[in-house]
């Protein structure tokens, strides 16, 4: 089903593992399932964890009846917010979320009580019967309705927890002939990791305590559990476990289950496993965000972008959490890679009583992205240019390098290369030249995304931008390297091997990463916007450099050369000028061991300094930039609605590629999971209540749904982490959803704007267009009169 | 989490699987248990014993006089896979196919299939047209259920308390000389496989040579308490042929014969247009072949 373009690729000797295909270091226990997760790990006297959380999303806590839970044979603690040792506070930049609600729930799934028993089931059971008596507030559900004045508080300061803008020219005297208006609603995903949310809290006394979590950012655990155990960070370590999945749903709220469990472990005196039953999981997890987006954009008679207006409200739920990042990245990504002269962007984060919005793959701009590439098809349309020529007219190039924040992008910039390959692997001029089927219901269509993704941390959270990392040359000439960057089954290891093995001139095989664990390397932030190789590496290679200073001096004595002319390759040290005169680096490594030289070096990484105004949004946001083109084609079942992508090609800046098996594998992962985003997975609530939270009503691609896949991989010497490397775990989402509707309306003929395109929502915009419409006027002119009875 | 199952039973042979139910309340028999395990992990069925049917000889599928006999712990995949059941009653093999993940049809049973009784049942509107007969067993002997009569509402049949589904008769078609037979199983749902049915059309049409049908027989999934026939539509259809108009009138008169709701998988009005573009599609491809 996935095509590839494999190559060639058989590597001089010498050149090293960099952009190879050798087998990553976690595939063969995973795929024999001897990898231990944490629901696989289990220790003597380990108590099970669970939690009582609140059935409605808004309401006054009046009391806690904790008897009967505390009667559960088996409990040996139910604990509330009066029992943390620490503070009450799990939130991961504003203080408005509490561990365990006192007074006020604000969503459904609001923790109410912890308890710990022996056995997973008298845990959950004991959870089930603590009694809260809950006096029902009002709530409010809609982002948008939340920001008018008479709606009801979620938090006493009002619903509105900022605004960010970007003003660049004045769109009101843009001059523009054409000028477009649309309203999207994008709707929000969940992460469908396949292992949910656990942990494993170890205590020791009273003084310290391990947590081994599944996690993309151990840093963030450690603090949380020092925080509400009110410990040092010192006397908190946090291993990651093998981690099943994260696509940002591991960043930020693992912090809170296993809070959970170092309460219950520290209360206890017991070893407490906390793994989240999916249906819960589902409910109280954090959430790619829901947005509602606004657009007015203009262009020139000569088909040329003049002006670009965007109002955005995300929907945070009722806590924070790190909201106000992803805000912060979708409004500066709100236009994509298009030469826009006047520019006004604002994007307001709102508080509501609905599902958590957090971390999710693309990070606010699949949202943005989607409504901005659906604007430039309509703008296309209008000014009467197909949507490749339009694009045409008004990407970024070399010498239109401005992006919506005014920051000029470094050279070569590859948004035309990337269409143009995308154009070429899809048949974009072929399938448009041939006459379209148009008998019986199926529609073909074919249609465009592109992405402009900054890559690391956003200005914003620059003070996180850095990372550390250890490496040890053992005396057998194979080498330990530790990071503080998490390997979640994005390719981590792998990569992080390979740089090491090419900076280091050995076989990838004689390089062993271990997972992060907060006692060995310093805080490196947490494993996101698509930094896990570009962070890690730059340590990796800062650490390599510094074992040079211990290594080469012993080389140049055995190789009787200077320290300058040692070069490590092939699995030697060599004369650079001499490459036949070399020694095995076991052998070296063998020698600075009999010597007693220190052969362990650290190795630190931070991104460089940058200019960005926070009230204007304009300035530098990012560092430097991947582009990204995504283009689909689909078969459109026009009756039935039913959308399939039957191929997506995919061009990707990507600097320069470190293992080529996994930058394959994440694009093939990021177009699924962009295409289940786009087209069937729907969040579907009631007044705060996840209706659907199991994979079987909450639809997400199987394999038979995979598009094929045609990936083309643009390399340059341009501005770059690791070797010239860029991040690509979200560029590789962020255009295919985009792309995929730009076909369905292609496809139909007409514009929908509400995401995702499930066969309701299809036949729903196509009204009066589907030949069966008057089955639904006829059930509405009848009304209810015939018995309905209640569904499965 | 495990379920609260305390013992399970595993009887040599019916009788003693009949004598277990009739004496034990807390008793519930259990096959494939892709539906059963499901509720009793979430708590909606509250049962501490299961009996289990696998010993009991129950998974055959035998040729009999005028038709075909299905063990009620027959797996899906058998059914999808037998030649008896493709080239006989291919709507079965169809909607048996399309049951879950292959995993899934390893595991589920025809039996369970029914007895769950969900409106999406896929076997059910296969059987419905088939005009099946099922059999139950107890202690006090054996009776004959048509599956027209036996689905009573979402979850509930007419399966009375220690009674157990032992098989499925499925009499052969009858095809007039000069008459062709054409069957069909289809469902619409949000992806392409592992759907549960917004709504499913079983149909099978005995088509004159001269274009017009001698007989049509319909039933749907998902657009009502229970998996339906549709009588009003194919009365609409009986000794027409399946032009335009006749098939406007049939599917106006369909929706007199469901049902749907507005519910977590498909609003009401979307499963309406769904059975129609299934029921039109259905009776051009009838026109067709």
């Amino acid at each position: 089903m996935l095509r590839r373009e494999r190559a060639h690729v058989e590597e001089a000797p010498g050149r090293g593992p960099l952009g190879g295909h050798h087998e990553r270091p976690d595939a063969r226990a995973k795929v024999s399932g001897s990898t231990r997760y944490v629901a696989d790990l289990a220790l003597p006297g380990m108590l099970h964890a669970a939690v009582a959380v609140a059935p409605v999303a808004s309401a006054r806590v009046s009391g806690l009846d904790l008897a009967s839970a505390r009667a559960v044979d088996g409990v040996e603690a139910v604990l509330t917010a009066a029992d943390i040792p620490g503070r009450n506070l799990v939130g991961v930049i504003f203080e408005d979320q509490p561990l365990l609600a006192r007074e006020k729930v604000r969503m459904v799934g609001e923790r109410l009580a912890l308890v710990a028993a022996r056995t997973p089931e008298a845990a959950w059971a004991a959870a089930h019967l603590v009694h809260a008596d809950l006096e029902p507030l009002p709530a409010v559900h809609d982002p948008v309705q939340a920001l008018e004045p008479d709606a009801p508080r979620v938090h006493d300061a009002g619903n509105l927890i900022r605004t960010f803008r970007v003003v660049r020219g004045d769109t009101a005297r843009a001059r523009a002939s054409v000028v477009v208006e649309a309203e999207y609603r994008v709707g929000g995903q969940e992460h469908a990791y396949l292992e949910p949310q656990g942990c494993l809290a170890i205590p020791e006394g009273r003084q310290r305590i391990t947590i081994v979590a599944s996690c993309q950012c151990p840093f963030y655990v450690q603090h949380a559990v020092a925080r509400v155990l009110g410990l040092p960070l010192a006397a908190v370590r946090v291993e990651q476990a093998p981690t099943g999945g994260g696509f940002g749903g591991k960043e930020d709220y693992p912090s809170e289950p296993a809070a959970c469990a170092a309460v219950l472990a520290f209360a206890t005196a017991r070893p407490v496993r906390f793994v989240l039953p999916r249906e819960l999981d589902m409910q109280v997890s954090s959430k790619r965000h829901a947005m509602v987006i606004r657009h007015r954009w203009g262009a020139d008679r000569s088909g040329h972008l003049r002006f670009a207006e965007v109002e955005t409200v995300l929907d945070a739920g009722a806590y924070i959490g790190i909201s106000t990042v992803v805000a912060e990245r979708a409004n500066v990504s709100s236009i994509g890679p298009y030469h826009v002269p006047a520019v006004r962007v604002s994007t307001r984060v709102a508080y509501t009583n609905n599902l958590f919005g957090g971390a999710f793959r693309g990070f606010g701009t699949p949202q943005v992205t989607w409504a901005a590439e659906a604007t430039m098809d309509r703008l296309a349309r209008a000014c009467s240019l197909d949507p490749l020529e339009f694009r045409r007219r008004n990407l970024l190039d070399d010498r239109r390098r401005r992006l919506c924040t005014g920051q000029s992008l470094r050279r070569p910039v590859l948004a035309r290369e990337c269409l143009e390959r995308a154009v070429a692997l899809a048949g974009w001029d072929e399938f448009h030249a041939r006459p379209r089927r148009q008998e019986g219901p199926m529609r073909e269509g074919m249609g465009i995304g592109l992405a402009l993704y900054g890559c690391n941390l956003h200005h914003g959270g620059q003070h996180l931008d850095r990372s550390s990392a250890v490496v040890i040359l053992q005396p057998d000439g194979s080498v330990v390297v530790r990071v503080g960057l998490t390997e979640m089954g994005q390719g981590n290891l792998a990569a992080c091997q390979t740089i090491a093995a090419q900076a280091l001139g050995v076989e990838p095989a004689h390089v062993q990463v271990w997972q992060p664990d907060t006692t060995t390397v310093g805080d490196s932030g947490p494993t996101v916007a698509s930094r896990g190789a570009h962070a890690s590496g730059m340590a990796i290679l800062n650490a390599v450099d510094r074992l040079r200073k211990k290594l080469d001096p012993v080389a140049a004595e055995l190789l009787e050369c200077g320290e300058r002319d040692v070069e490590l390759a092939g699995g030697f040290a060599r004369v650079r000028t001499d490459p036949d005169h070399r020694v095995p680096i076991a052998r070296l490594a063998g020698e600075m061991a009999s010597r007693r030289i220190e052969g362990i070096s650290t190795g630190w990484y931070r991104s460089r300094k940058r200019r960005f105004d926070p009230v204007t949004g304009l300035g530098d946001p990012y560092e430097f930039y991947a582009v990204a083109c995504h283009i689909a084609r689909v078969v459109v079942d026009a009756e039935l609605g039913l959308v399939r992508v039957t191929e997506v090609s995919a061009a990707h800046d990507v600097g320069k590629v470190i293992h080529r098996d996994v930058l394959e594998g994440q694009i093939q992962g990021g177009i699924v999971q962009g295409t289940g985003w786009g087209t069937s997975e729907e969040l579907k609530l009631d007044r705060g209540r996840l209706c659907n939270p199991s994979f079987t009503d909450y639809i997400i691609p199987t394999a038979a749904d995979v598009p094929s896949i045609r990936i083309a991989v643009v390399e340059s010497e341009g501005p770059g982490g690791p070797f010239g490397a860029k991040g690509i775990g979200e560029p590789s989402l962020i255009p295919t959803a985009a792309a995929v509707r730009n076909a369905v309306v292609e496809a139909l003929g007409l514009e929908i704007d509400r995401l995702p395109l499930t066969p309701p929502t299809i036949v729903e915009a196509l009204g009066n267009r589907h030949p069966f419409a008057w089955v639904a006027e006829e059930e509405r002119v009848r009304g209810r009169s015939e018995e309905v009875a209640a569904g499965r | 989490m495990d379920v609260p199952i305390q013992q399970v039973i595993r009887p040599a042979t019916i009788a003693e699987a009949t004598a277990l139910l009739a004496t034990r309340p807390d008793a519930r028999p259990i096959a494939g248990g892709t539906d059963l395990m499901v509720q009793l992990r979430d708590g909606r069925k509250h049962i501490s014993c299961l009996v289990d049917l696998d010993g009991l000889g129950m998974a055959e599928i035998r040729r009999v006089d005028e038709g075909v006999e299905i063990g009620a712990s027959t797996r899906m995949h058998s059914i999808a896979a037998a030649s008896e059941i493709r080239s006989n009653f291919p709507a079965l093999a169809a909607a048996a196919g399309t049951i879950g993940a292959w995993p899934i049809q390893c595991r589920a049973t025809l039996g369970g299939n029914l007895v769950n009784a969900s409106p999406a049942a896929d076997t059910a509107p296969a059987l419905l047209i088939a005009g099946a007969v099922l059999t139950a067993v107890s202690t006090a002997g054996t009776r004959p259920l048509p599956v027209a009569g036996f689905f009573v509402g979402p979850g509930r049949t007419v399966l009375m308390p220690g009674e157990l589904l032992v098989s499925v008769f499925l009499p052969l078609a009858q095809v007039p000389p000069g008459c062709r037979l054409v069957e069909r199983f289809v469902k619409a749902g949000p992806r392409r496989e592992q759907v549960i049915a917004v709504v499913s059309l079983a149909g099978r049409a005995v088509v004159r040579a001269d274009g017009t049908f001698e007989e049509v027989r319909l039933a749907l999934g998902s657009v009502a308490p229970t998996p339906v026939r549709a009588r009003r539509a194919e009365a609409a259809l009986m000794g027409r042929r399946p032009n335009q108009e006749t098939r406007r009138g049939a599917v106006q008169a369909l929706q007199h014969d469901i049902a749907p709701i507005d519910d977590v998988r498909a609003p009401a009005s979307y499963r309406r247009i769904a059975a129609a573009v299934l029921l039109d599609r259905f009776l051009l491809e009838a026109a067709r072949v």
